[in-house]
């Protein structure tokens, strides 16, 4: 990721922005008649809990991070505002998607736009955290730990998995991208990471020859009389763990929905995602969340690279292609195999983009616009609605959701109560139908 | 133990030399296997772990980046890596590794962040020059040094805006430890924090500053001047003023002790014993070294149940593998996002254990956090060190005796004889639950 933050930015980093409950309110009242996201919580959230209930078993929450900040202005185009042209005089966007007469989608978002027009996408404007910090490394690690401002060393859904899962299923969270994900790093949890339909393999040197062979060998080493209080008896039961993992992982990656394993799509097969496409990420989610025993959380990480300081156009153009090819086929896919209802697709990224252009692209910015999707959402646009007039005082759309109320409503899909993952006053919001 | 008995006397050797393998485990980064076979007892490895009668090896020059584009060419990164990851498997002065990675882990400090290696590198330099020094001393270096002044965002703490971060962190991780301070006191330490940047060249503010390209300087303009009142000490602190302060506190000595103790012994040390360390520390004016000695001098540390309690971090994995069979190319190599490069730079990076980029504040993952599928099935991954099959020991035990593994299971033993391939062999021994343990 090309990581470029600017002396300004550095110097002025922590300005406090539009952080007060009362503001935030304000702006939910100003707001859309479905407005409901927002702190402290408006009274009509209480609904949202029971949504889940015992429904919840079998559910997955695929969240797709768009890694490097991704720009809400050309994602849902406020194009009818007096403002966009003069703020992206380059850059804006020729023929956005039109939602409502008043915003439109980027024209790369042609499946997104589908199911929006289906009812199944809730558009959340104007996320972020208090007091922003424009800096990639802090806004993700805030967004990783679900503590802004002082991170804290296990990540909120690594907490999730602590609470909901422990050690036994080191399948219920599966990273995919380049590395493990420190959102899902817990006490008492393992996550799982890879990076293609290869799975847990090793990328071992190739005089290593066949790994597959030194992985069987693997559990039997070691003390047998080892006892499972002990760390190397732990080391033991890792390795049990891990071998079962393994060949888990590989019986659903490799069939597809039907089972049928000469229905391999040969490219997603050969996909190796660490070059960050969204197309090849979602491909490997597809074969996870319509396994026999589904992930709970699917997290794609490091998607494309959204830091699109210079040569934005095109490079926009291209990442919002390649994520709606991706998202567009995962949909279709979880479709047929009929789990349609039990998942949801969840977008994040550690923060928006500057509503002025820089000349070729965008510098950092604050608050961004997130999707919420599946068949099971209450289509709509939620949160303070995009515009470019009142912008923050450095230029930005401003902070009026905090994400932590996006995390609480992906855990109350997985009915999970958010308080002990997300502290006090985050609560599931309501945009599931039952 | 009878004279005259000779499975008597190979038992107890194999015992001693188990002893003698654990204590350089603890004391430095990697057995070195020659050093094991020349070490009769406990008590000589540790004289032999302590002694730093030999002279540091220096370090590479490395010249200071011209300007802010070429300061940040992230491969600059290689070669402190390379060089830390050699001091680590043979620097002679065994302990000052061991505290070098320590403090690195403790006060952690992140390329992703500060993204100029020449400012982690001079980081490192300072965290090197002091480790088996004082700890007071370290401390304020470091709340100065320009790489932990980008990182905690001391160069945007001033007196007109104040950034807290550094504030919180060094009482939280550096020093007193969570519920040992108030909010008030992260707004009274912070206060006592401002003033200071970092000359970058070429940004705009470095044409303002008067201090050598890449150091860090005060600037009183910047400075919150008025009287402050940390953890009941009232006064106009500036940086030095309010680390005193944390200083002066118990819960400073005794937590560094306990952390100390934790890392060199492997398990939790009684409350009376911390109690007991942290005055060691205070009495001996924050001087690591006596610290240790006193570490070390605890019935705790040779004690049965402090054997194989510890995770061994890939890290660790990736020094003792240099030292059993050493590797004739790269050793680290790039260390970058994409495509295949040399050496076993990706192989850590994948494990999330690569020097300078530690994952986030809190430093490295270490015990059960090294245990799941991802990390355990990427262990093998370090064996990218070699780019072709290496010349390992012909026999098991000529294998184990490089790897320090003295014991070693029969289940063990008998997979690594079923596999007729010595280097196979090196990748299974280093996978194996007994090498996973230290």
């Amino acid at each position: 990721m090309a990581v470029t933050r600017h002396f300004d930015e550095v110097e002025h980093s922590r300005r406090r922005f539009l952080s007060g409950a009362g503001v935030v309110a304000g702006a939910l009242v100003a707001g859309h008649a479905l407005s409901v996201w927002g702190r402290p919580l408006a009274a009509g959230a209480a609904t949202a809990t029971a949504t889940a209930g015992k429904a919840a078993k079998g559910r997955t929450v695929v969240f797709v991070e768009l890694a490097g900040g991704n720009d809400a202005i050309d994602t849902l185009v406020p194009y009818t505002d007096p403002q966009y042209r003069r703020l992206r005089p380059t850059l804006a966007v020729d023929a956005p998607i039109d939602l409502d007469g008043a915003v439109g989608l980027h024209p790369g978002l042609v499946a997104l736009a589908e199911r929006y027009r289906a009812g199944q996408v809730a558009v959340i404007e104007g996320v972020g955290y208090p007091d922003n910090d424009l800096s990639h490394f802090a806004s993700l690690a805030n967004w990783w730990s679900a503590e802004p401002g002082s991170p804290g060393a296990t990540g909120w859904l690594g907490r999730y998995l602590d609470r909901a899962v422990g050690y036994d299923d080191p399948l219920a969270g599966v990273v995919v991208g380049p590395g493990p994900s420190p959102a899902l790093v817990g006490e008492r949890s393992f996550a799982t990471s890879i990076s293609d339909t290869s799975g847990l393999a090793p990328r071992a040197p190739a005089w290593l020859a066949d790994t597959d062979d030194l992985l069987d060998t693997w559990a039997r080493m070691g003390s047998a009389r080892s006892s499972r209080r002990t760390l190397e008896g732990k080391v033991r039961q890792a390795i049990a763990l891990t071998d079962d993992a393994r060949a888990d992982l590989d019986r659903a990656l490799r069939a597809d929905a039907t089972g049928d394993d000469a229905a391999l799509d040969p490219r997603a097969d050969a996909a190796d995602v660490s070059d960050g496409s969204a197309t090849d990420a979602f491909a490997v989610a597809a074969r996870l969340v319509t396994a026999p025993s589904p992930p709970r959380v699917v997290y794609l990480t490091r998607l494309g690279d959204y830091d699109t300081h210079q040569g934005s156009a095109a490079r926009r153009d291209a990442l919002m292609t390649d994520l709606d090819t991706g998202l567009g086929r995962f949909l279709t896919t979880v479709e047929a195999a009929g789990r349609a209802d039990d998942v949801i697709v969840v977008t994040l990224s550690e923060f928006g983009r500057r509503a002025q252009e820089n000349g070729s692209g965008t510098d950092h910015g604050n608050a961004g616009t997130h999707f919420v999707i599946g068949a099971r959402v209450t289509g709509g646009r939620y949160g303070a609605p995009t515009t470019l007039s009142t912008l923050d005082s450095r230029g930005n759309l401003p902070f009026a959701v905090d994400f932590r109320q996006l995390y609480a409503t992906a855990l109350g899909w997985l009915d999970a109560d958010p308080e002990p993952i997300l502290g006090k006053g985050f609560t599931p919001q309501p945009v599931f139908t039952t | 133990m009878w004279l005259d008995d000779p499975l008597a006397m190979s038992t107890a050797r194999t015992r001693r030399r188990a002893e003698v393998a654990h204590v350089y485990r603890r004391l430095s980064m990697g057995p070195q296997p020659d050093l094991v076979a020349d070490t009769r007892t406990a008590d000589d490895a540790i004289a032999r772990a302590l002694d730093l009668a030999t002279p540091a090896a220096t370090p590479p020059a490395i010249a200071p980046p011209v300007d802010d584009e070429a300061a940040r060419q992230a491969g600059q990164i290689g070669t402190p890596i390379a060089w830390w990851v050699d001091q680590m498997q043979q620097s002679p002065r065994l302990i000052e590794e061991r505290l070098v990675w320590f403090w690195h882990d403790h006060f952690a400090t992140g390329l992703q962040k500060v993204r100029y290696p020449y400012l982690m590198w001079q980081q490192h330099l300072t965290l090197r020059r002091n480790a088996t020094g004082s700890f007071a001393t370290m401390l304020k270096e470091i709340s100065r040094d320009p790489a932990m002044l980008l990182y905690l965002d001391g160069i945007t703490n001033t007196a007109r805006e104040r950034n807290e971060n550094f504030g919180r962190e060094v009482m939280e991780l550096f020093t007193l430890g969570h519920g040992h301070y108030t909010e008030q006191d992260v707004v009274e330490a912070s206060r006592a924090f401002t003033g200071w940047v970092v000359n970058i060249p070429g940004r705009p503010v470095a044409r303002l500053l008067s201090n050598p390209a890449w150091t860090s300087a005060f600037v009183p303009s910047r400075f919150d001047a008025g009287t402050k009142t940390l953890l009941g000490t009232t006064g106009a602190l500036d940086m030095d003023g309010a680390l005193d302060v944390l200083l002066a506190r118990d819960a400073t000595s005794e937590r560094i002790a306990a952390k100390l103790y934790g890392t060199l012994v492997g398990t939790r040390p009684s409350d009376k014993t911390v109690r007991r360390l942290g005055k060691v520390l205070r009495d001996a004016d924050y001087e690591v070294v006596p610290l240790v000695e006193a570490i070390v001098a605890d019935g705790g540390f040779l004690a049965a149940e402090a054997r194989n309690v510890r995770a061994r971090s890939p890290l660790e994995k990736l020094v003792g593998l240099i030292q059993a069979v050493p590797p004739t190319g790269t050793v680290v190599g790039r260390v970058g996002p994409r495509g295949q490069s040399p050496g076993a730079g990706n192989a850590l990076r994948t494990l999330g254990y690569v020097p300078f980029v530690p994952p986030n504040v809190a430093g490295f993952p270490d015990g059960s956090a090294l245990l799941g599928p991802h990390q355990m099935v990427h262990a093998f991954d370090l064996l990218s060190v070699y780019p072709t099959a290496p010349t390992v020991p012909a026999t098991v035990d000529g294998l184990l005796d490089r790897l320090a593994l003295v014991d070693v299971s029969d289940r063990t033993r008998t997979v690594l004889r079923d596999e007729p391939d010595p280097a196979r062999r090196l990748a299974l021994a280093v996978t194996a639950p007994e090498y996973s343990v230290m």
